[in-house]
């Protein structure tokens, strides 16, 4: 290094704090983005012979437009933030975790058999417990393919895909023996479900306090959503865990060199995930439902992978993607309604937007990186380390999960 | 030609010529004004410290970057180039520090994809041509063999053809031997002479001295973006062009401390493993440092991270002040007073994409200092400590905020160097330690690690320059096949130790 080199620096004194710089850049890459999706969806629109404006209109009014809209929208984003951050969690540590959907099912059996076999406690003491319940079936569920990709090396899309296979056979057994109902009336016609749970043992109706339609079975855990996004926010980025997992994550050869236990941390991810995960299904079962039903919502695990796209693997981002999934999702039914535009219209917007939102943040990204690397002034950096230009070839596991969004996106249902 | 003293008088018209060529990157002045010649069949270098602007020049000419000013003329003619498909239709062609080889292809898939010529895919002729092109310049490389099978430096060749295959007449290398041991630096500069006779004409960016002396015809040193001086190598030396490059006269030679030398911190004993290391024997004691040479691939990579603990030996002892650690966790190990240094720094050192504090802690994160009993971490105090190893080492970056892959080569080994000393470690695993640095990087390097000695710490220097293991060893042993094939002093000549690196014992020599 020269002693006293820098390559005609301009160490400017109006130079932004990096932070603001990138929160900027992030959010003009988030507008620009909506801006491109939104676009694209206007032409199908057109393509259509419909007004695109008034077909926007009517997926707002549905979602945003209406207190019983916006309770709508939150009670549909609720799971997806668990579910979401189930995701997230494992990708920091460089791995998959397509296994949500098979955690969340086996969770919400765990849940019900505490709130059948407990329902003489009362509400304050058994809802928390039948939470712990399904977070602990979620661990369950989850340790599984930790554990052999730890000690194996067998790799967690392989083995959490066919764990969420028997899943769903385990609830389908669970319904039909051990939870199987005998609550029905005499004679009557029941879909095939769990025995109802006790009314202390629900999540509650949240719309009476705001003015919501019980329709829309907004629930408190909404809050219990955001505090868990707040709550991974804090592992991530301040605990000796997280710090560990991203450098799992990022350069495990470094981490490693460093002492830190890889199958350690993964593993510990990977339990960490698989309660989060087991969050996903409450909502069904405690707010919805009141029962574990055999017609459950499914694909939620994997809605949870593109919500964490969309939210850049970012907890509070992946709130606010959860909460514009939402909007869509409500914006389907008043397609429906009001227009010529088939619902499926709905899923390409959605597609739309995590393409673009990829897009546009990896091109901000880079952009600031490159900017702060040419910014950091010293000597060097543009010589030494990669051009931007080379960096930009597909690798790191933001790109390779990519590729992962088209068929989670077709299974949303 | 702005400092064109003794460029050696000729007649012919240069090749190349970038006129006040300058680039500028937001907030910093990577080019000004540069202005340079190339002439047709000569091996021109291209020499300055990491970021003087060397390859950012290179870059414009292969139109990677757009030039904020001045023109390039080839064969007298200005002509523009906005990208690198311009660049190869004018002759130009660059090879990257990083390769951009298809794994799975073959040599010959590799060379002519892009320029297939024609749908029908006549791969017989196609190797055929390959084969001759390799020929014709004494290239050694097989143009049915597979891409993922090869030697660095036989992907190094597969891409120097790619580029001849497309007539490229003007070929810049960037740092082609940062990555070449030192034999296949030599089979590289027989295939550069030849290239030479043939008429190509060579930039050859580097900013090892001795090879540039060996193998220039002209040489130009940048520094800070501009042209400082343009010499050939008989008028010129070593520390003459290293005082161009940094501005200030260099050390080659650093005075030893003198240092008792004190009981046995490292004691190895018949160490062996996934048969790359064969039962080796040897000791490091305090206030020592202990050379380890050799020719890359004899087992350094493997003698190094099974004392840190990254690998697990199969036979042997290894003890630290005579406790026992072979096969122990990393953890363990540094926890026990080792430092390490690896010879992959974004392999093995730090985490490119996390900012700088967090490299600066990485492997202490347990410390009670920096993280508490919930496992919280103590930001506060990590960025503290970041803050101080930043002032200590002279770090160059804006703030500890900024991520580790912005810092150039230089201080992201002051980083490591910062961190694993920080913690005063008994002993010093030094593995290639000056890897791909500049001269001035390398010299602090250096001081630090007779820094070491000086406070009665050991040192395990195991390195392929063997200028290095000269200029800091107290003691030098070769390793040859994963075994210890002799023992030398410091002042050894040699080419004793040369022998030994090529495996006979000292005896047999003499």
């Amino acid at each position: 290094m020269a002693a006293e080199g820098t390559a005609g620096t301009i160490a400017g004194p109006r130079a932004r704090p990096a932070w603001l710089e990138t929160f900027v850049g992030q959010m003009l890459a988030l507008l620009a983005s909506f801006g491109i999706a939104l676009l694209i969806g206007a032409l199908l629109i057109v393509a259509y012979g419909e007004n695109p404006i008034e077909v926007y209109r009517s997926i707002f009014d549905a979602s945003l437009g209406s207190t019983d809209g916006i309770g709508y929208v939150f009670a549909i984003a609720t799971p997806l933030i668990f579910s979401a951050l189930a995701v997230s969690v494992c990708f920091k540590g460089g791995m998959f975790n397509i296994g949500v959907e098979g955690q969340y099912l086996v969770a919400m059996i765990t849940a019900a058999v505490v709130e059948l076999n407990f329902d003489f406690l009362p509400g304050p003491l058994l809802v928390p417990a039948v939470l712990i319940g399904g977070m602990v079936g979620g661990m369950i569920w989850a340790s599984v393919p930790g554990v052999l990709k730890v000690k194996t090396g067998a790799h967690e899309v392989v083995t959490t895909i066919m764990m969420n296979g028997i899943a769903v056979s385990l609830v389908g057994w669970a319904l039909n023996g051990p939870l199987h109902y005998n609550d029905a009336p005499e004679g009557a016609f029941v879909d095939l479900r769990s025995n109802v749970f006790p009314k202390a043992g629900l999540a509650g109706d949240l719309g009476a306090m705001f003015g919501v339609t019980p329709g829309a079975h907004l629930s408190w855990l909404i809050f219990l959503a955001v505090g868990a996004a707040i709550v991974v926010w804090f592992l991530i980025r301040r605990t000796r865990l997280g710090y560990e997992a991203r450098a799992v994550g990022s350069s495990p050869g470094s981490a490693k060199a460093g002492g830190v236990s890889i199958g350690a941390t993964q593993l510990r991810l990977f339990l960490i995930s698989g309660a989060l995960a087991g969050l996903v299904g409450m909502q069904l079962i405690l707010a919805d439902r009141g029962y574990l039903p055999l017609n459950y919502v499914v694909g939620l695990g994997f809605t949870g992978i593109a919500v964490a796209f969309l939210g850049q693997n970012n907890p509070i981002g992946i709130i606010f993607a959860a909460i514009l999934w939402g909007i869509l999702s409500r914006g389907e039914v008043a397609l429906q309604i009001s227009s010529q535009v088939p619902r499926e219209f709905i899923i390409i917007l959605q597609g739309l937007l995590i393409l673009t939102v990829v897009i546009t943040y990896q091109i901000a990204k880079r952009r600031l990186a490159a900017r702060q690397l040419q910014r950091a002034g010293m000597a060097g950096e543009l010589e030494d380390s990669a051009a931007p230009e080379e960096s930009a070839g597909p690798r790191g596991p933001e790109e390779t999960g990519a590729e992962a969004l088209e068929p989670a996106d077709e299974k949303r249902i | 030609m702005t400092g064109g003293d003794g460029a050696g008088g000729s007649a012919t018209p240069p090749l190349v010529v970038l006129e006040g060529i300058t680039k500028r990157f937001p907030g910093v002045l990577a080019n000004d004004e540069v202005n340079l010649e190339l002439r047709a069949g000569e091996v021109h270098a291209l020499i300055g410290e990491n970021g003087a602007g060397k390859s950012t020049l290179m870059r414009v000419l292969y139109g990677m970057y757009p030039a904020d000013g001045g023109r390039i003329l080839v064969r007298g003619n200005e002509i523009k180039i906005s990208s690198p498909r311009d660049a190869i239709a004018n002759g130009i062609g660059m090879v990257h520090q990083h390769f951009v080889l298809v794994d799975p292809f073959t040599v010959t898939e590799n060379i002519i994809l892009g320029e297939e010529g024609g749908e029908r895919l006549d791969m017989d002729s196609a190797q055929q041509r390959v084969a001759e092109l390799a020929e014709s310049y004494a290239f050694r490389v097989d143009p049915g063999a597979v891409v993922e099978d090869l030697s660095v430096g036989e992907e190094q060749r597969v891409e120097i053809l790619k580029a001849l295959y497309r007539g490229v007449e003007i070929l810049i290398l960037d740092e082609p031997t940062a990555v070449l041991t030192p034999s296949e630096t030599k089979d590289l500069f027989g295939n550069l002479r030849k290239l030479r006779e043939a008429g190509r004409t060579i930039v050859f960016i580097s900013h090892k001295l001795d090879e540039v002396m060996e193998i220039a015809d002209r040489i130009t040193v940048l520094r800070r973006g501009r042209v400082v001086g343009e010499t050939v190598p008989s008028e010129t030396s070593k520390a003459k062009l290293a005082e161009m490059m940094v501005g200030r006269p260099v050390l080659f030679r650093l005075e030893k401390p003198k240092v008792q030398i004190g009981d046995p911190v490292l004691r190895v004993e018949d160490l062996t493993g996934e048969g790359k290391l064969n039962g080796i024997s040897l000791e490091v004691r305090a206030g020592e440092i202990l050379g380890v040479a050799g020719v890359e691939g004899n087992g350094q990579r493997e003698l190094a991270e099974s004392l840190i603990g990254l690998r697990t030996p199969e036979g042997g002892t290894i003890e630290l002040e005579g406790a026992a650690i072979a096969g122990r966790p990393v953890f363990d190990i540094r926890n026990a007073g080792v430092g390490y240094i690896p010879e992959d720094r974004h392999e093995q050192g730090l985490v490119l994409n996390m900012s700088l504090w967090e490299n600066a802690v990485l492997g202490r994160q347990d410390d009670a200092d920096f993280s508490g009993t919930l496992g919280v971490l103590f930001i506060r105090k990590i960025k503290d400590l970041a803050a101080r190893l930043v002032k200590l080492f002279d770090i160059r970056a804006r703030t500890v905020d900024v991520s580790a892959s912005t810092l150039s080569g230089g201080n992201q080994q002051k980083l490591i160097l910062a961190r694993e000393l920080e913690t005063d470690p008994k002993l010093l695993i030094a593995a290639q330690p000056t890897r791909g640095l500049d001269v001035g990087a390398i010299e602090f390097v250096w001081k630090e690690i007779l820094d070491q000695k000086a406070a009665g710490r050991g040192v395990l220097l195991i390195s392929a320059e063997l200028d290095e293991i000269y200029a800091l060893s107290d003691r030098i042993v070769t390793l040859y096949e994963g075994k210890i094939t002799g023992e030398f002093p410091p002042d050894a000549p040699p080419e004793q130790v040369g022998i030994g690196m090529l495996g006979r014992a000292p005896e047999e020599a003499a």
